[in-house]
């Protein structure tokens, strides 16, 4: 077996290096280190006897086989909820044939090299198992390979005899076994998978599949039961002081004229305060702060009571959310300001032949993260190299915007992960971190930003507000033959990659009108997309879990109803007929590879993404089938809830939506069937059991799938009927969870949840069932008592007044 | 210098006395596992026990409380296998976990007063408790399995 040694092997596919320990030549299965191959290190007890290091077994970037046998999985998505490490590893662990219990995870710092090696460091848009299934499922199945073919060569046997399983190469001929850690004890695989490898590999057919699939318990929460769990909130380092903010007057555009801390001076513990004016144009909400700085968080906020600053106050402050309503009505009404999303069919000819045309206008407030966990952040300076310690959604986000405050490079910066209090969209826009780098750079010392409740509300990116107008164009016998939908929204901007509109006249921030382009086959139908800039003066707009599905999907599935009862038909027929699967609906052709291109939607700031390196993905089309999915969910939605079969209570109906939130190139199919009760007298709306479909795909951990469906459909409600933000004098008026109230446990709707699993390639769960509840339950209040309301979020006076009229 | 009982084991704390027991918690003593979330009592991520009661962190005054017998996240059980630990990982209820220790230390007051809980008086014990991720169904569901479990021992 020696001539195994150190030299290339030659295989069918490939050459790759196995080596043993320097100097030793004989492998003894099942004995461990005194055999193992590795790098000799001296051993500071005993020089004469050096230890050997073993070495790993690094094939990818994606995870490291040690020769314990056990495997890390390196997880570059944040962890804020969803479990995604577990998932992740799952798909690893499947391809990889790992037993289960051998596999951990971790998170890499985020570092000039991370990001060279494994491109952008994003989570959001529900896309982590969509964006990483293929390339993780892949690499592992490579490994495998190098390590059945390995086993193979030590066991004496043919590579085609050979199997793993459950972390141990299997002789299927003799039946001789040999485990991956006495493979890699005796061995050192040197080899890096190439993308040949990788689109060359054989992965398995599902119905082998033995990992993916089952509800694993997620690796993250044991210690997220204990107070073991570290978020950012908790990150800590020697000789660190704090800093807290002093408030603004308004949201944006005010500027420090001058700071007096003569009072605060008086605290013990106080050190100072720091004037950051930040220039406005600065687009990372980085806006002028006082950063009052202590030795102790306590000592910071007692302080911060004290200083007082002189404002320079923006024209802002006179702005109320009326204002802005105004102005968005103001923009409908100037056609030259519209920007075409979706231009199909011929719009005008379709006027001419309706028989009937049916307006209706919808309008939505803003709504806050409202994250548990407030913004903070850490930076500490260790020689020359800027640490950041904090959740954050997006590292690479972080490592460009503070290399521009901080006037050094991106290589200067390490993001250390840390779990995220709640992420939804607040983790992108880097606020804190910036003062706390800022401030460390000024001070030289590590410094800690937290916000306190109000601060962390009252610098919200909320979702936009958005005015909506639709205009249905019907034919005589009753078909839709053309919609036009107009689109009011202020844009999140931060210099995302927008796509040119239809036309190529202007370009169109996508990821603030997704779900308007919808799989309805309408022939005629326009899709304008309006900004909101005035909106956008008065704050910066931030992606709140589902962004803009929420309310186009609001908007139309609620006018879908006023259709279907103009039209004297069930609003159940009237949808299974729209959603036919033809043409640009029927989904992308199953057998399609293509390379997937990073979304478009997500942020990639300035020119630098083309420098970066993308990793090459084999996706199959994520909407395969199309609408066809979408009325298959509908139609189990509508059943499993016994819609329009069951008897319910008085002013009790059941309201039906459907959504393929995030986006068209990622939907998960998901429909509703709300029960909705409306007290007449109170106006109050009691949501009691949302019946859902959802189809993402391949489901790789259901409960897994099936806990985020559940706080989506509940994030739904409660953004449905209880949560909005609102402004005056250019800044929010809740600053806290007395004024935002949201869903607690108190009337909780029962939750029947449907998971569709059909084994296409899967789609993000994280958010899309989010935008699925508002117009179901706007449908079913009209089922229930015949009003229609067309504002979110629906208010008690709103519904008391309709009743009224 | 004031002296504080936490988790079993007594500390001398260098805070000034109106300090939230919430901040001494975690900058002081760092047990990390009581989070702030509101400042304000409204949310109840700073929910530890107060000689056996759930009372928000951030609300109680460290000079207020010296010698009393506070318990956290970290004490509720020596070896984090508490009833409601175990329901929690059986039920797999946390999502973002940031406001799991103040839902755990709440339901765990509710079940040591009371162990067979109605629904009613989950929601009632409960219902202050915020969760944004929104795991309130699975919390519901890990208190009810945790009471059985610790009625199946009492019998």
């Amino acid at each position: 077996m020696n001539k195994l040694f150190n030299r290339f092997l030659t295989s069918s596919r490939r050459q790759f290096l196995i080596s043993s320990v320097a100097g030793s030549t004989t492998i003894l299965f099942g004995m461990s280190s005194a055999h193992a191959v590795g790098r000799q290190v001296i051993n500071l007890l005993n020089p004469s006897s050096p230890l050997v290091v073993p070495p790993n077994f690094h094939p990818t970037i994606w995870f490291t086989m040690e020769v314990n046998g056990r495997t890390t999985v390196h997880i570059l998505k944040t962890e804020m909820g969803q479990h995604i490490g577990t998932t992740l590893a799952q798909i690893v662990a499947e391809e990889l044939e790992l037993a289960w219990e051998w596999v951990r995870i971790d998170y890499p710092e985020m570092t000039a090299e991370a990001q060279a090696a494994y491109g952008i460091q994003i989570t959001g848009g529900s896309y982590s198992t969509h964006e990483m299934f293929d390339r993780l499922a892949r690499s592992a199945a490579a490994a495998r390979e190098l390590i059945v073919e390995t086993g193979a060569k030590l066991l004496d046997a043919e590579t085609a005899d050979c199997m793993a399983r459950r972390s141990t190469v299997v002789d299927t001929v003799s039946e001789n076994q040999i485990t991956y850690s006495e493979i890699l004890s005796s061995t050192a695989i040197e080899y890096k998978i190439t993308e040949d490898d990788l689109s060359e590999v054989k992965l398995k057919p599902r119905e082998n599949y033995k990992i993916i699939g089952r509800s694993m318990p997620a690796l993250d929460i044991p210690e997220k039961i204990n107070g073991k769990a570290r978020f950012g909130i908790d990150a800590y380092v020697p000789n660190m002081v704090y800093g807290k903010i002093v408030p603004a007057p308004t949201r944006v555009g005010s500027t420090i004229k001058g700071i007096d801390d003569s009072a605060a001076k008086k605290i013990d513990g106080y050190i100072t305060t720091l004037p950051l004016n930040f220039p406005i144009a600065v687009k990372t909400n980085a806006i002028p702060t006082a950063l009052v700085i202590a030795e102790n968080y306590p000592a910071a906020m007692r302080a911060a009571n004290l200083v007082k600053v002189d404002w320079e106050v923006s024209g802002t402050s006179k702005i109320s959310s009326q204002d802005i309503l105004t102005e968005a009505k103001k923009l409908l009404t100037n056609r030259s300001k519209g920007l075409a999303f979706v231009r199909d069919g011929n719009i005008d000819r379709a006027k001419q032949d309706a028989n009937q045309t049916l307006d209706a206008s919808y309008i939505t407030g803003l709504v806050a993260h409202a994250s548990l966990e407030p913004q903070s952040a850490l930076v500490q300076n260790v020689d020359g190299i800027w640490n950041v310690f904090a959740g954050c959604q997006a590292g690479h986000v972080v490592r460009l915007i503070l290399s521009n405050f901080l006037k050094t490079t991106p290589d200067k910066i390490v993001v250390h992960p840390h779990y995220v209090g709640g992420g939804f969209g607040s983790r992108v826009y880097p606020m804190p971190i910036v003062l706390a780098a800022v401030a460390a750079q000024t001070l030289n010392r590590p410094v800690k930003v937290i916000f306190n409740r109000e601060d962390d509300m009252g610098l919200e990116d909320p979702r936009t507000t958005t005015l909506q107008h639709l205009t249905a164009l019907l034919s005589g016998n009753g078909n839709v033959i053309g919609l036009k939908h107009d689109v009011v929204a202020g844009w999140i901007g931060f210099e995302l990659v927008n796509i040119p509109a239809v036309d190529n006249k202007g370009k169109i921030e996508a990821l603030s009108y997704s779900g308007a382009d919808h799989w309805y086959d309408i022939p005629n139908q326009h899709v304008t997309a309006f900004r909101n800039e005035f909106l956008e003066s008065v704050m910066p707009l931030g992606a709140v879990r589902s962004v803009s599905n929420n309310y186009t999907v609001f908007a139309i599935e609620s006018f879908l109803d006023e259709i279907a009862h103009n039209l004297k038909k069930d609003p159940l027929s009237v949808r299974l007929e729209l959603l036919s699967g033809r043409g640009k609906n029927a989904g992308a052709s199953p057998s399609k590879l293509y390379k997937h291109k990073f979304p478009l939607f997500f942020g990639i700031p300035g020119p630098a993404w083309k420098k970066w390196k993308f990793w090459p993905t084999y996706h199959a089309s994520a909407n395969v089938a199309g609408a066809k999915r979408l009325a298959n969910v509908l139609r189990i939605s509508t059943g499993h809830a016994g819609y329009g079969t069951r008897l319910l209570r008085k002013d009790t109906a059941h309201g039906i939506a459907v959504t393929a939130a995030e986006e068209r190139g990622m939907p998960s199919f998901c429909a509703c069937t709300a029960e909705v009760h409306v007290n007449r007298s109170s106006g109050e709306v009691f949501v009691r059991k949302l019946t859902v479909a959802i189809d993402v795909g391949l489901a790789v951990n259901p409960d897994g799938i099936r806990a985020q469906v559940e706080g989506s459909l509940l994030w739904g409600v409660s953004n449905s009927l209880f949560e909005e933000l609102t402004v005056k004098n250019g800044k929010f008026v809740q600053n806290n969870f007395d004024k935002y109230s949201w869903q607690t446990m108190d009337n909780l709707p029962e939750l029947d949840i449907q998971i569709v699993e059909n084994g296409l390639y899967p789609c993000g769960v994280g958010e899309p069932a989010t935008s699925v509840v508002g117009a179901a339950v706007a449908n079913g209040i009209f089922n229930a008592v015949g009003i229609r309301i067309r504002k979110l979020p629906i208010r008690r006076e709103d519904v008391l007044q309709a009743l009224k009229a | 210098m004031s002296r504080l009982k936490v988790n079993g084991r007594s500390y001398s704390v260098n805070a000034a006395p109106d300090t939230p027991l919430l901040w001494v918690l975690r900058e002081d003593l760092r047990l990390t596992g009581t989070k702030f979330g509101c400042g304000r009592g409204h949310c109840g991520c700073c929910t530890v026990h107060l000689n056996g009661e759930a009372m928000r962190s951030c609300q109680i005054r460290l000079g207020d409380v010296e010698g009393e017998i506070i318990t956290t996240i970290e004490g509720l059980d020596a070896r984090s296998d508490h009833p409601l630990q175990r329901a929690w990982v059986k039920e797999q209820v946390a999502q973002c976990g940031y406001c799991q220790s103040g839902q755990i230390m709440q339901a765990a007051a509710l079940l040591a007063d009371n162990p067979k809980p109605t629904d009613e008086e989950i929601i009632t014990a409960m219902k202050f408790n915020l969760c944004r991720c929104m795991t309130y169904p699975r919390i519901k569901k890990a208190i009810q399995r945790a009471s059985r479990e610790i009625r199946n021992r009492n019998e």
